[in-house]
């Protein structure tokens, strides 16, 4: 009995004297990304404190983030950090928008029917692997240099991956599941609204994924030509003065707000399509 | 008199552009309360049979009708359980027992009320609020049955529901099933490869043979009604009258599989 009770008091001894914080656990419970980030961003120091290339092309982290606060509150070409972000954020979402709200219905109607699918796959299919900046000259022409022609940049670069996806998705409904709803007697109309569409969902929304990407990819094509704010003309003008550390500032800016777009995305990825992956 | 087809025969060009016969001549009546089971070996056409009753597939000769009128297609008073699962994953249990009563613009109240009659009747009233991809297959099965029924269907028509379990739960779900059938006293038409599956559950059996799909014997059975009026299941299961029976039909369907495989080579040597 008090053998029993010496041990217990031994094992409850050893668990408090165990820190309640392991270290070699946390270390290996990180993320490895996090691990590689650090590696990169430490050779960058190093690279930049032994001189490896001049100041000019590689300036050091501290001096870029000294250089995000001096933009910040003093801006660069005339307008603020947050003024140059605000503007391309507008663009890319308003692109977006529009990218969304036609995309989605025609993937889904070239899904199910053969006539619409038949007019619009070729001229899609055609003009997806264009880079923008092929057709910017075109579009400048056409729609001039103002805002409608950045918006529309950015919107033709999203809208073939939101159409392709969602029409993809109309395809990876099975057949079980509409016959399922016929039999349960659903019309036409039903099966689309109640199956169709939301058995698409999944698909749609990776192809809005793809599609922010896409986005953000095109900002600084659409920038290029007679803008006076955004973070793709930021970063292009900096880099006609050689200011090197603006350039930097500006394209972790553009890093920093596609990835915040794109955990939105995977967020409502989450919430709408929980069971993904599991079905 | 229910579900029937007369002379009914299904042809369709396959891949390769040869045409493939994949129901030859099937006479074949589903009487009222009855519990029909199409049993075969696969390729056999008792799946275009069942879609031909659900009107999921036309008939490309002959005559298929329910209840004398021409099936046209697809319709609420045929229910189908399907042999893979088809439930919603965008929907809870709940809902997806009463996605029908939805179609028909019943109200949630209503739709509420049923659901958790149907889920009771399956044995999964604690399940309602449960995502699909959090059951098990039988479970998920179970609730594809509810579904079928919410909607008060005049025939049930499943197509090997319980073929992707394990023997175990293919044995409870049969037992479950029986029980829905009395209480419910609905018609079904059942497909199964499974020969004790077939005995257990049929009323009547139909034995089909590949190549083209036709019917080669017909069986009228009681186990079912042995079991539905309170018999032990293991009992009946082991009955002498069981398992000569299944030989017999083992026999039978193996002897029809055979024949089809020797015939190339003989007109070979010939």
């Amino acid at each position: 009995m008090s053998d029993l009770s010496l041990i217990a008091r031994r094992e409850a001894l050893q668990r408090e004297a165990a820190p309640s914080v392991n270290v070699f656990a946390l270390v290996r419970h990180l993320p490895i990304g996090l691990y590689s980030s650090l590696g990169l961003i430490a050779a960058w120091t190093l690279a930049s404190e032994f001189q490896l290339a001049p100041a000019l092309f590689l300036p050091s982290p501290i001096t870029v983030l000294r250089q995000f606060a001096i933009v910040a509150t003093d801006g660069f070409s005339n307008a603020t950090l947050a003024q140059h972000a605000g503007t391309s954020l507008f663009r890319v979402l308003a692109a977006f928008a529009i990218a969304a709200s036609i995309g989605i219905p025609l993937g889904l109607a070239m899904g199910i029917n053969r006539w619409v699918r038949g007019v619009f796959d070729p001229p899609i299919s055609f003009y997806w692997p264009i880079p923008p900046l092929a057709y910017l000259p075109l579009i400048i022409i056409w729609l001039g240099i103002g805002e409608t022609a950045k918006i529309a940049l950015i919107t033709l670069a999203m809208l073939a991956p939101i159409v392709v996806s969602a029409q993809a998705g109309v395809r990876s409904v099975s057949v079980g599941r509409i016959q399922a709803a016929l039999s349960l007697g659903a019309t036409k109309r039903q099966v689309f609204l109640h199956v169709i569409a939301r058995g698409a969902l999944p698909e749609i929304l990776t192809g809005l994924r793809i599609a922010i990407g896409a986005g953000w990819g095109t900002l600084v094509a659409a920038e290029l030509v007679a803008a006076t704010k955004g973070l793709g003309f930021m970063t292009l003008s900096a880099a006609q003065f050689l200011v090197t550390e603006v350039v930097f500032v500006g394209i972790f800016s553009i890093a920093a707000l596609a990835l915040t777009c794109l955990a939105a995305i995977r967020l409502l990825e989450r919430l709408l399509t929980p069971w993904k992956g599991k079905d | 008199m229910t579900l029937a087809i007369e002379h009914g025969s299904v042809t369709y060009r396959s891949q390769d552009q040869s045409m493939v016969q994949a129901l030859a001549d099937i006479t074949l009546e589903i009487p009222e309360r009855g519990l029909v089971v199409a049993l075969g070996a696969s390729g056999c056409g008792k799946t275009s049979l069942l879609n031909v009753m659900a009107g999921f597939q036309p008939l490309t000769s002959g005559s298929a009708t329910f209840d004398g009128r021409p099936i046209a297609g697809p319709g609420r008073d045929r229910g189908v359980v399907f042999q893979k699962d088809t439930l919603y994953p965008w929907l809870n249990v709940r809902d997806n027992v009463a996605f029908g009563l939805r179609l028909q613009g019943w109200n949630s109240a209503a739709r509420h009320t049923r659901a958790a009659e149907l889920l009771d009747l399956v044995e999964l009233g604690d399940f309602a609020a449960a995502a699909p991809h959090q059951l098990s297959g039988g479970m998920r099965q179970r609730v594809g049955l509810a579904r079928a029924l919410a909607t008060d269907p005049k025939v049930l028509l499943m197509d090997e529901p319980f073929g992707a379990l394990d023997s175990l739960t293919r044995e409870t779900m049969q037992e479950l099933l029986v029980e829905v059938w009395a209480r419910t006293r609905k018609t079904i038409f059942f497909i199964t490869h499974a020969i004790e599956e077939a005995l257990f559950l049929g009323t009547e059996i139909v034995v089909m043979s590949p190549r083209p799909g036709r019917i080669v014997r017909r069986y009228r059975l009681d186990f079912v009604h042995r079991f539905a009026q309170g018999e032990d299941a293991a009992a009946v299961r082991s009955d002498p009258a069981f398992i000569a029976l299944r030989e017999e039909i083992r026999t039978l369907i193996h002897d029809t599989g055979r024949r089809r495989h020797e015939r190339p080579q003989l007109d070979r040597a010939a």
